[in-house]
């Protein structure tokens, strides 16, 4: 029988799935199901330091063939409130992540403190919110900023640090560079989009930009993946458009240590992870290998 | 799936907060699903179907910016919808009675038949809906204030009703089902509830409208009696828009 055990930003990791953020992880009941339903670790839904209540609806858009578009708009309770979810989480005996997001690399060193007391195995860093000073652009296309508030976080906590990049930047090499003191960087977050509905004439997010996640933005996913690790060498954790056993593979043969999926789960249900867990012994059957980790980058 | 386009038909005041509105929709519903109705400009909301023919129709009281714009909505206009979502209620030929407070009332109307009793209830008088879809003699209506039919709750109104039947379904706030709940479940008597918490997405993803590990839009709305009583933040807490749990 194939070992599908894995080690991801230094943790230990029982199959190489790991549920996204921003996908059925803002009640712990919810994430301590979906751990008991396969999935290694998850992460949790950004968490801020104030309550938000994010966007009105339409918050999501159903696309064709497997995509999504999504604005929710880092609703969340706030870090003071989500204590309580995790400890229900962790009652499934696996790692829970926690993702934040903030406006300076303090204020990310605060939450992530409060997650390492939380019980979180890691942080994630959500480096896709607006810079505070106006600017528009995300905190996470400012290599200098990245690099700030990966080392605030760092010399906080002594869990690893996880930094989630946005592919929405032309200078992806640099800021992945600027994360050098994370243990593991995960590519991708979203890239952006809309939706226009042609007999209502209108936008249908009400915030009418979102993020693009699901099948399409795969081959976006595995090209960052395997850039960074072939230039970089960091560790690396894949995330955009999985949906099977083969799309894992095709992600660890690029590179990534372990890989997170989100938008499939909502087309397939929680038994996605159960069902690729599966095929995923098979298929390294048929590969000839022992253990699901001898695979990683053999495409480099 | 993206929105269809349907228009509205016509509308008739069920009450004077509550409107329905038919449209024709080329889709089979099983009772007990819901779709997700959008205002463009104004916001999105699940709303149960309250009958499922080829004309259907949607029970809209009025209680807040996106329902007031859907009760809004005049006969030749547009509502865009998505769906189908959910499960549903499970059918039975058999003598059944129906238990729905407020608006809740809407979802159970697909159920019912000659066979049917019901409970409805509501805080006052214009707030009870869907009398007529009953056979004489077979409705009982509860307000809080008395202001129509008996003056209390549910609960009371459960203890009197004296039919034996095969099959209970019940709708409305998740106080209200925790209460029948508790009075059902020790009776032996087969019985479904449709759950309503904040939900945003209606596919799944968001985790808004969750309990227990299981979301409403996907595994629900309609749980039974059973599933219920396994279920910890049934009638206890629940998340707000936000994701801040509260207490019920």
């Amino acid at each position: 029988m194939t070992d599908l055990a894995v080690m991801a930003a230094g943790i230990k990791l029982e199959n190489p799935l790991i549920l996204a953020s921003g996908i059925l992880d803002e009640n712990g009941y919810t994430m301590r199901r979906v751990l008991q339903e396969g999935a290694a670790a998850v992460v949790t839904k950004s968490i801020g330091t104030a309550e938000r209540p994010g966007y009105k609806t339409p918050v999501v858009v159903d696309l064709p063939d497997g995509n999504l578009l999504n604005a929710v708009g880092l609703s969340n309770p706030g870090i003071k409130d989500f204590g309580g979810e995790i400890r229900i989480a962790l009652e499934a005996n696996k790692p829970v992540i926690g993702s934040i997001f903030g406006s300076s690399p303090e204020e990310y060193g605060e939450l992530a403190h409060s997650m390492q007391l939380y019980g979180a195995a890691a942080v994630e860093l959500n480096l896709s919110c607006p810079h505070v000073n106006g600017t528009g652009l995300e905190m996470g296309s400012d290599p200098e900023m990245v690099e700030a508030i990966v080392n605030a976080v760092k010399n906080r906590v002594s869990i690893p640090v996880l930094a989630k990049l946005s592919p929405n930047v032309s200078n992806m090499l640099e800021i992945a560079y600027s994360c050098s003191k994370a243990n593991s960087i995960v590519v991708i977050n979203t890239i952006k989009g809309m939706a226009i509905d042609i007999n209502a004439r209108k936008p249908v997010l009400s915030n009418y930009y979102g993020g693009l996640s699901g099948k399409a933005v795969k081959y976006v996913g595995l090209r960052y993946v395997y850039e960074i690790k072939k230039e970089t060498g960091f560790d690396v954790i894949g995330v955009g458009g999985i949906s099977n056993a083969e799309d894992v593979v095709e992600y660890m043969m690029a590179g990534a240590s372990a890989v997170q999926i989100g938008t499939a789960v909502g087309r397939y249900g929680r038994g996605i992870f159960s069902a690729i867990s599966h095929d995923l012994a098979l298929l390294a059957e048929r590969l000839k290998v022992d253990r699901i980790s001898d695979l990683k980058g053999a495409a480099l | 799936m993206s929105h269809s386009a349907v228009e509205v038909l016509w509308s008739r005041n069920e009450s004077p907060t509550v409107k329905t509105l038919a449209f024709k929709w080329d889709q089979e519903v099983l009772p007990g699903q819901f779709v997700m109705v959008w205002t463009p400009g104004i916001g999105e909301i699940p709303m149960s179907l309250s009958s499922l023919g080829e004309i259907k129709t949607i029970t809209v009281k009025d209680f807040g910016p996106p329902s007031a714009a859907i009760i809004s909505t005049n006969p030749g206009n547009k509502l865009y919808i998505r769906g189908p979502y959910g499960n549903h209620f499970t059918r039975t030929d058999g003598k059944k009675l129906v238990i729905g407070a407020g608006s809740g009332m809407a979802s159970l109307a697909p159920l019912v038949d000659k066979n049917t009793y019901g409970i409805i209830s509501a805080r006052e008088k214009s707030e009870i809906i869907l009398t007529g879809n009953f056979d004489q003699g077979k409705v009982m209506v509860t307000t809080d204030d008395g202001s129509m039919g008996f003056k209390g709750n549910t609960i009371e109104a459960l203890k009197v009703f004296d039919a034996k039947v095969d099959m209970i379904y019940v709708c409305g706030p998740e106080k209200m089902l925790f209460a029948v709940y508790n009075y059902l479940k020790d009776r032996g008597i087969r019985a479904e509830f449709s759950l309503e918490r904040s939900m945003k997405c209606g596919i799944g993803i968001c985790d808004s409208c969750s309990i227990d590990g299981f979301q409403l839009c996907r595994d629900g709305p309609v749980f039974s009696i059973d599933q219920l009583g396994s279920m910890k933040e049934f009638g206890v807490s629940r998340l707000t828009y936000s994701g801040k749990r509260i207490q019920m």
